[in-house]
């Protein structure tokens, strides 16, 4: 395995193992105090770096850091080595400010808020070989044992995502005619997608991505905006983690677009992903099976402490489903009860279409994995493609195939994806316009629907990644 | 030992081949451009048609494979975007008969894929190389390839299926391929290319040496341990580094190669008569 990271970010460069110091082109920051101009440099056994002056005396010299905003905002070769990238990601920091809890004086002392995706739970399910419902309350019980005081389930927040995609989807379908950009509409939940299309497709492609936020990042406005104002507490006196299927989650928590600058804090500022669970479950020596179950906090879900809920329409989070569903009653006053995918090329790329009388009135796709996003650009380029909204996913299979889920030795990934899958589909399905707390979040926290309140916290932008050349793309 | 092979086997050239130089034109009215493919990150490296005609491969210096369809409006998909090499893909080349695909690259290994299902994988990793491999050639009957590397040796790689008779283990449904046969002391500086000649079986490379050099299988042939031998030895080809050789498809013998020099030329080359 040489990287982590989706296929599509692989290709992007991103992916590089070229070592910064050799190629990197963002200009790293590094405090240095003024000195003579020549000085000798004395490496450590332990690899520190250590500047011995004229005087004989000698210095520790800081190593410069490149953060994954960094990489973000570059289009450069980068590298992804995780020790140089992944240092604010990872349960190793978890770990940290767990530890900083422990001996830290009340006031300075962190809230910490764990979220996980269901994604993550099935995945966890399928390892434990336990339903969902017993893992959910297992894990908490095992989170809050190592010190975590609330554990939430961005299938909540992902109601507000649906929400805010379905209703987009049907300004944008309204406005087709004057704005020949807004459709298609392109999934944004996708972290992995949404880094390719800004590096590689930039300007021509960002203005079809639905500005809804994923359900990560919706939780992360709901952790450190609404739940913060409810605790009494300030947005970075709460450490927000979140579980998640996918390392690439881990770039889209450190986008520049979801950092709090008055209170400098990340709104998730942590991303664990599911096989680093499993790591942290090793590390305590600890089975998931063997855990006693406790009620899961209900602050942020849709019904009791004894009941999960998900979405239909796919381990991707549903979004095509969702949109279609409502688009039709709400564009045509036609009601869809089932939905019929038409498998095309291949598995990861299927067709939905809504006719009446021989004219088809919506068209929509799932284009999963890197080949199907490739074609679907090109379509789109040559204005080829005959899609209405296009459910968008870097990976093969989609999320409940992420590339930060649990993968098992010995036992074919078919197979036991087929498992994640009927884990995820075990539970009964909610529709986000009938979930009570989410209503009433839209009216008390957000001030409805379409307040400036609800825009900020649930929408967000897109910036075009500019090439620069880099040491390695010089043409002879 | 190296430049005593190179002297020795001087002498065959002149009896064996005869230059012609080309300095071609492409007349620009008979090409249109009918469609152009994106997708790689930078550099594309080779490009290659199936035997079906409906299929192409692509590969760059992005580390990745790229399979094409063409369908019935010469419209091209992607099927497949293979990240199995860690390094830049040197060269595609297809099976002569099947859809099974055979890359070279800066990772110092062959891979070979096909289709499983609905997508490609890599179905066979060629490991021995030590460093580059700048080309890959396969016999006419698709049964053995041949390898070419920055580390002055040709290899050549054999498949065994499943419970071939040899013995040789396999895992799963996948053949193994094994390498059967190398050939090293006979080039001096990295090899560019390999052409294996379907017609008669004779093996050109191409060097940065500047020279181009046939090799052919000893008879009887020894299917587990082939040898070849040096056959003709053409040590100032070319001015500059020899690129590419490639053998007529009809025509026994004549063999074009291209250089660094900015040259085409072209070579008959006659098997000797006792090898």
């Amino acid at each position: 395995m040489a990287s982590p990271f989706s296929g599509v970010l692989q290709l992007t460069d991103l992916d590089d193992f070229i070592g910064p110091s050799q190629e990197c082109i963002k200009p790293v920051k590094v405090e240095k105090n003024p000195g003579k101009a020549a000085a000798k440099i004395r490496i450590e056994a332990d690899g520190s770096y250590f500047q011995i002056n004229q005087d004989g005396g000698a210095q520790k010299l800081e190593k410069a850091k490149i953060t994954l905003n960094d990489c973000l905002a570059c289009s450069g070769c980068i590298t992804s080595a995780e020790s140089v990238l992944i240092t604010q990601q990872s349960h190793e920091e978890l770990y940290k400010v767990l530890t900083f809890n422990k001996t830290a004086a009340p006031s300075e002392q962190k809230l910490v808020v764990v979220s996980v995706s269901p994604q993550s739970r099935a995945s966890l399910a399928a390892r434990c070989k336990m339903n969902v419902l017993e893992t959910a309350k297992k894990l908490t019980t095992f989170l809050k044992s190592l010190g975590v005081h609330y554990v939430f389930d961005t299938t909540f927040s992902r109601n507000f995502s649906l929400l805010e995609s379905q209703r987009e989807f049907v300004k944008r379908f309204r406005k087709q005619s004057e704005d020949k950009k807004a459709l298609p509409m392109l999934a944004s939940a996708c972290p992995g997608w949404i880094c390719y299309a800004e590096k590689t497709h930039g300007s021509f492609i960002i203005p079809y991505i639905s500005t809804a936020k994923s359900p990560q990042q919706v939780m992360g406005s709901l952790v450190k905006g609404h739940f913060a104002e409810q605790q009494h507490l300030r947005p970075d006196q709460i450490y927000h983690v979140t579980v998640m299927p996918c390392y690439d989650k881990k770039l889209e928590a450190s986008r520049p677009d979801f950092f709090n600058q008055e209170y400098q804090t990340r709104d998730v500022d942590c991303v664990i992903t599911t096989g680093e669970v499993l790591r942290l479950l090793e590390q305590e020596g600890i089975s998931l099976s063997d855990v006693d179950p406790v009620p899961l906090d209900t602050m942020f879900s849709s019904v009791t402490e004894e009941e999960l809920t998900s979405h239909s329409g796919g381990g991707s989070g549903g979004y095509l489903e969702h949109i279609y569903k409502y688009a039709a009653k709400e564009l045509f006053g036609i009601q869809v009860d089932t939905i019929q995918y038409k498998p095309l090329k291949n598995k990861d790329f299927q067709e939905v279409t809504l006719e009446k009388d021989g004219v088809v009135l919506l068209q929509f796709a799932l284009a999963y994995g890197f080949r199907n996003i490739q074609n679907l650009v090109q379509k789109l380029k040559r204005g080829k493609s005959p899609y209405h909204y296009v459910e968008v996913m870097a990976c093969p299979s989609g999320c409940l195939n992420g590339g930060g889920q649990i993968k098992i030795e010995g036992e074919s990934s078919k197979d036991w994806l087929q498992q994640v899958e009927k884990l995820y589909e075990s539970l009964k399905t909610e529709i986000p316009e009938k979930n009570q707390t989410v209503n009433e979040l839209y009216e008390h926290w957000l001030g409805g629907m379409d307040s400036e309140k609800a825009a900020k916290a649930l929408h967000t932008e897109y910036h075009a990644v500019e090439k620069t050349g880099t040491g390695f793309n010089i043409k002879w | 030992a190296q430049t005593a092979t190179a002297s020795d086997t001087a002498g065959v050239k002149s009896e064996h081949h005869e230059r012609l130089v080309a300095h071609v034109l492409l007349p620009c009215s008979s090409f249109s451009c009918v469609t152009t493919l994106e997708g790689h990150e930078n550099e594309v490296k080779s490009v290659a048609w199936a035997p079906s005609g409906n299929l192409l491969a692509t590969c760059s210096r992005d580390k990745s494979v790229w399979v094409w369809e063409v369908d019935e409006e010469e419209e091209y998909e992607c099927v497949s975007v293979l990240n199995s090499h860690t390094q830049d893909v040197k060269h595609v080349v297809w099976h002569p008969n099947q859809e099974l695909l055979a890359s070279a690259s800066y990772d110092d290994t062959v891979k070979l894929y096909h289709e499983e299902e609905d997508d490609w994988v890599c179905c066979a990793t060629l490991e021995g190389h030590e460093s580059t491999v700048w080309s890959v050639a396969f016999d006419r009957s698709g049964k053995r390839l041949a390898s070419c590397s920055d580390d002055k040796t040709v290899r050549i790689w054999r498949q065994y299926k499943p419970g071939n008779e040899e013995g040789v283990a396999c895992s799963g449904t996948d053949p193994t391929w094994k390498c059967v046969c190398n050939l090293s002391g006979f080039h001096t500086r990295t090899i560019y290319d390999v052409a294996w000649c379907h017609l008669t079986g004779a093996l050109a490379t191409a060097c940065g040496d500047d020279a181009i050099r046939v090799f052919e299988e000893s008879s009887p042939a020894a299917p587990q341990q082939p040898t070849f031998s040096l056959a003709a030895h053409v040590a100032r080809a070319h001015s500059q580094d020899v690129n590419c050789v490639a053998w007529n498809p009809k025509e026994p013998g004549l063999l074009a190669s291209c250089s660094d020099d900015g040259e085409i030329a072209f070579w008959k080359y006659q098997r000797p008569e006792v090898c």
